[in-house]
């Protein structure tokens, strides 16, 4: 794909506190393309808290992040946020009815030339066992478990190329867990990068990074 | 004018008035007598020194002087908007300060010079009970619109920083989150405009006629001043949102949290 140098992700000695506490202590991670990464650690590690620094939602103590081969700031996180997914544990994705709310990201100006993976919703659905009249539903009205496919729709129409997935397999049962997992695998060119603390999400990664617990560590 | 003068004899027959709500809370050990006698003495001594400034502004009649009465107004709306917001003075100060100017200022000097034909713009016996009506009314709606705003990026900050994840560039983002906050801040003036004249007859219509004029230059004037608070009410909380927005979001996007006092 690209430099084999040049890792999809590239964390190094990141260190984070949240409300004075420290969360994350000089912790690096490397993610080549295509590869799939779980990071584990009990709850409260600071597993998610990695992900929100990924797309720039919390700013680290110390340490880089490079994405694609570009460092992390102010300047490049609106554009790296348009190749990065985040999939969270419990999707909050606003309001709407759930067409509105999968059509809306392709009307900003970033996604307008995805317009036309829009053909492809009905495909996804299917294979992620979601009825079409779900369309139709308030998405407030969906379980846990429905938002976070449809979030990971979402992903995919974006055409989006690192996942970032967020105890993906705790909303799910496991039929959909599966095709959730199969489905990453079927992609080699899919970076993904997910944070859990149950072994089942390990099926789809390569290689399983453990996180030590930092004593009082805040939310997870 | 033929308007009746107020003896001082019976303005102080007129506080007699009180017996009935102050009856009421004493009657029932209603825990508010205190905060309405304060109430009470406060309208009076602030009329009190209104009506002898405004006498002086009127006799002079002056360019400065009126000038200089409107930017206090101003002043005042604009930190009883911040603290009605819940919000941190230092940072919005200023941008609410241009807001409230530009929004009351354009439809009050239209109403001034191209409606009422007064080459005078700044006369002071309409450019301040015009200015001063509002620039009230902007208040209100300006606390609704710029609280739900900013409150409802906080609640919802989950559902914000997704679309940003998806793509969305800040006013992407935040689009829908204005739509709601201008529907909520209009929402009262529109109620408003629709029931006038129907539940109560407006303020500014029944000083007209007490004054004296006919029914139809009062309501004339009702509906020149609804439509000059409907578009400053809108010019004031586009303008209070845009303007405080600069300083409200990081760098990257995400809302700074050190804008609200709690």
């Amino acid at each position: 794909m690209a430099d084999s140098n040049i890792k999809a992700i590239d964390i190094k000695d990141l260190s984070i506190s949240f409300a004075g506490q420290k969360i994350i202590e000089i912790f690096s991670l490397h993610v080549a393309y295509g590869e799939k990464v779980t990071i584990t650690g009990p709850s409260g590690s600071g597993k998610s808290t990695i992900l929100r620094c990924l797309q720039g939602f919390l700013q680290p103590e110390a340490g880089s992040i490079h994405i694609a081969g570009k460092p992390l700031t102010p300047d490049t996180v609106w554009e790296m946020r348009t190749s990065l997914a985040y999939v969270a544990q419990e999707p909050d994705l606003g309001a709407g009815n759930v067409r509105e709310i999968i059509e809306r990201p392709f009307n900003y100006r970033a996604n307008h030339s995805l317009k036309a993976n829009l053909s492809r919703l009905p495909e996804y659905f299917k294979i992620f066992n979601l009825p079409l009249d779900l369309l139709d539903k308030e998405i407030t009205l969906l379980s846990g478990g429905e938002k976070q496919r449809v979030a990971f729709i979402c992903a995919i129409l974006l055409d989006r190329r690192i996942f970032l997935l967020d105890e993906v397999a705790s909303a799910l049962d496991r039929a959909n867990y599966q095709a959730v997992a199969k489905f990453i695998i079927s992609r080699p060119e899919l970076t993904v990068l997910s944070v859990a603390h149950e072994p089942a999400e390990y099926d789809f990664s390569d290689r399983v990074v453990e996180l030590p617990y930092y004593s009082r560590g805040g939310g997870a | 004018m033929n308007i009746t003068e107020i003896s001082l004899g019976g303005m102080a027959l007129a506080y007699l008035l009180l017996i009935f709500p102050l009856g009421l809370i004493l009657w029932n050990r209603i825990p508010i007598l205190g905060q309405t006698l304060l109430a009470i003495v406060r309208m009076t001594l602030q009329l009190l020194l209104v009506g002898l400034y405004l006498q002086f502004v009127f006799r002079l009649n002056n360019y400065w002087l009126t000038g200089a009465w409107l930017l206090i107004m101003i002043a005042v709306a604009d930190l009883s908007i911040i603290r009605g917001c819940g919000l941190k003075m230092a940072r919005f100060t200023g941008p609410l300060f241009v807001a409230l100017l530009a929004g009351a200022g354009l439809p009050l000097l239209f109403l001034v010079g191209p409606v009422l034909k007064k080459t005078f713009l700044m006369e002071a016996q309409y450019v301040i009970p015009i200015g001063g009506m509002i620039l009230g009314n902007c208040l209100r709606a300006n606390i609704i619109g710029i609280k739900r705003f900013y409150e409802s990026l906080r609640k919802n900050q989950k559902s914000f920083q997704h679309m940003l994840g998806q793509g969305a560039s800040l006013p992407e983002a935040v689009r829908p989150f204005l739509r709601d906050a201008y529907q909520a801040a209009l929402g009262p003036t529109i109620a408003t405009i629709a029931t006038i004249g129907l539940v109560a007859l407006p303020g500014m219509m029944t000083g007209v006629i007490l004054g004296g004029a006919n029914p139809m230059t009062a309501i004339k004037y009702q509906i020149m001043i609804m439509l000059a608070i409907f578009s400053g009410t809108a010019i004031t909380v586009m303008l209070a949102i845009k303007l405080t927005m600069k300083s409200s979001f990081t760098a990257w996007g995400v809302l700074d949290h050190r804008i609200f006092k709690s």
